[in-house]
């Protein structure tokens, strides 16, 4: 069990049922967590656990069946679909699995996409992303479109477009079920430099074991329940 | 301005779909507009010639000659009602008609006689337009007569041939006159190619011995003025006589133009609807093979708003570029069509329902006609983009990363 001083994210008996013609898919079944500002949270468990259940209703992608959402202290099913839009957008980094970034966009314009939806000028973008994409080690690939880079860059640009716009969480699928273990690592390495240098909270799934390694706190899900929670030293 | 760059990048994303697209709708346009032009040039001369150098929009006779038509019954005050007509902005001039027979040198044919008064006829008719050799009519030639296209032909008369004109007077004496020929028409239709001879009406008086009264008056509307309306207030001003709409004198005629005009409506449905599958094919197909990209959208706080305007603005952007192609490859054939025409006169004087068709086949375009057709391209475009964006703006973000 975490204690942390001020929770970013609430999970509280939260269930999800899908209904799958005629029958009810339990996928969560009394989810209880909360992540701290600042945590480095792995999810892992086995498939169909809930994995991507919970973080689609952490990012108020979803609503829960029954139980509460609580993002910064404000109830997500509470909220309409537009003011959902809206905290994602300023509040929620989105890293997903693949086919992250939009093609016809530059890794510039994916990563500063965020800024431009909340209508930062695009010289306050190039001012906050630029350094970003240096950090993440992209900078000479700004203006290449998708296509044209490899997958651990695309993720990067995906680190870079969800950190951007300094949102509370950071909400990652999986983000290395696409590359090469190296790539993984080194994916993992810059998201923990983050969490490190900026205080940026990440709450990720995996299934690999040398990216659980990295996190602080390993949050096992078995069934649509929490079964393990395990927080290093 | 972050949409239209996406939606322009969007639409050179898969460049052979939207050029096939864009062609299409270009090229149904080009067609469209060639093809309306075409016909409503085609329709517009008909008219033109039937309306205008032959029948006016209405007619009043006295009743019974329309069945049995002979030179005693007559209007019997014409020049009240036509003058009345006028004091209402009404185009209106009294004929005189009778048959005959008409001679020059050898050769001899029946004619119909048409005795006008040239100001007041060119109120209603342009026949005087249509003078191919010679002159019109002029009170300052008494004598002179103007013929039909084709009885000029075989009678082999032309301008300053003499014509002996022999009929019967209404007092059952044999008239005959000899005049001179100061014109020859152009084609108008049938009856007048084949057998009308234009002369003044004081001499077709002299002639045929009838001091008073006409056979017919023909009446022109203004501009402003419906068919039905006009044909109620004639009616009104011509009490005891025949009045009759040029839909009811010609009404072959009449459903002939509406079925032209429905056809081409038709033509134009079928055509643009072709385009509209075609259309809503390619907008859906860009829709779902990118429901995943617009799930991410979705998910980092694009509203439903912006999607469904990204996909009207790529749609936008290719209606746009395909008008514009389309009307400039319309333009110079629009307009060859338009003063050049084409050449019908190999078909040899084709005439349909009596209507000689004219040896020049011209389209005709006006704005209207062009706004027409680039308006129903939208409305069509419109209707096939507005379900494919409403269903991405729709997408759930959870659904759409789960698609594939
Ligand atoms: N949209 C859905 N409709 C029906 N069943 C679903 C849907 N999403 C997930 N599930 C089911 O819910 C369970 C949990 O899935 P998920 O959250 O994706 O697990 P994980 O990410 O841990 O693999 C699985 O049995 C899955 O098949
Ligand atoms: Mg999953």
């Amino acid at each position: 069990m975490t204690v942390t001083s001020s929770p970013v994210l609430q999970l509280e008996q939260v269930t999800r049922t899908y209904r799958q013609g005629e029958v009810d898919v339990h996928a969560l079944r009394g989810l209880d967590l909360s992540v701290g500002s600042g945590e480095f949270t792995a999810m892992v468990g086995p498939s169909g656990s809930g994995k991507t259940t919970a973080l689609n209703l952490a990012g108020a992608l979803d609503v829960p069946t029954s139980g509460r959402v609580l993002l910064e202290g404000t109830d997500l099913a509470s909220l309409a679909a537009h003011q959902r839009s809206r905290i994602r957008r300023d509040r929620i980094g989105f890293i997903f699995q693949a086919y992250n970034l939009i093609p016809v966009m530059s890794a510039f314009e994916n990563a500063a996409s965020v800024l431009a939806l909340q209508g930062v000028s695009e010289a306050e973008q190039r001012d906050r992303v630029m350094p970003l994409l240096a950090e993440l080690g992209i900078e000479q690939l700004a203006h290449r479109r998708p296509d044209q880079l490899s997958g651990g860059q695309q993720q990067r640009v995906a680190i870079a477009r969800a950190i951007a716009a300094k949102p509370a969480i950071v909400l990652a699928d999986e983000p290395t079920a696409n590359v090469d273990s190296t790539t993984a690592e080194r994916l993992l390495d810059v998201m923990e430099r983050l969490n490190q240098h900026h205080g940026v909270t990440f709450l990720f799934s995996t299934h690999d074991d040398r990216v659980v390694a990295h996190a602080r706190r390993v949050v096992t899900l078995m069934d649509g329940r929490v079964h393990h929670d395990d927080v290093r030293a | 301005m972050m949409l239209l760059r996406m939606a322009w990048r969007n639409v050179w994303r898969n460049t052979r779909r939207s050029v096939v697209t864009m062609a299409s709708m270009a090229f149904a346009l080009w067609v469209m507009v060639l093809y309306s032009g075409l016909v409503q040039g085609y329709l517009g001369a008909m008219e033109d010639d039937i309306l205008e150098m032959e029948v006016g929009d209405l007619q009043i006779h006295a009743e019974g000659y329309l069945a049995h038509p002979n030179v005693y019954d007559v209007i019997d005050d014409p020049d009240a009602i036509v003058s009345a007509l006028h004091a209402q902005g009404y185009g209106a001039a009294p004929r005189l008609l009778a048959g005959g027979l008409g001679a020059s040198g050898e050769a001899s044919a029946g004619i119909m006689l048409r005795g006008i008064v040239p100001e007041l006829d060119a109120t209603v008719l342009k026949v005087a337009d249509r003078v191919d050799q010679g002159t019109w009519l002029d009170a300052s030639d008494p004598k002179g007569v103007v013929l039909g296209r084709r009885l000029a032909r075989s009678l082999g008369a032309g301008p300053g041939s003499e014509l002996v004109v022999l009929t019967q007077g209404t007092d059952g004496s044999m008239a005959n006159d000899l005049f001179t020929v100061r014109g020859v028409l152009d084609t108008i239709s049938d009856g007048t190619d084949r057998a009308a001879v234009f002369l003044l009406a004081p001499a077709f008086r002299d002639l045929l011995v009838l001091d008073s009264g006409a056979h017919e008056i023909i009446v022109h509307r203004p501009r402003d003025v419906a068919l039905p309306d006009a044909e109620a207030t004639v009616t009104a001003l011509a009490p005891g006589d025949d009045v009759k709409s040029w839909r009811e004198i010609m009404p072959t005629l009449a459903s002939m133009l509406d079925a032209t005009a429905s056809l081409m409506v038709i033509i134009f449905l079928i055509v643009y609807l072709a385009i509209g599958i075609l259309v809503l094919n390619a907008v859906l197909m860009a829709v779902f093979e990118r429901v995943r990209e617009f799930g991410v959208m979705k998910a980092i706080g694009v509203g439903p708003l912006s999607v469904f305007t990204l996909i009207v603005l790529e749609t936008t952007i290719q209606t746009v570029l395909a008008i514009a192609v389309g009307l400039l490859l319309a333009l110079p054939v629009g307009w060859y069509l338009a003063t050049v025409g084409i050449d019908v006169g190999v078909l040899g004087g084709t005439s349909v329902m009596g209507v000689s068709m004219h040896d020049i086949w011209l389209g005709q375009f006006t704005p209207q006609l062009v706004g027409t057709a680039i308006v129903v391209l939208v409305v069509i475009v419109c209707g096939a983009t507005i379900w494919p964006a409403f269903k991405a703006a729709r997408l759930r973000p959870v659904d759409a990363m789960r698609y594939r």
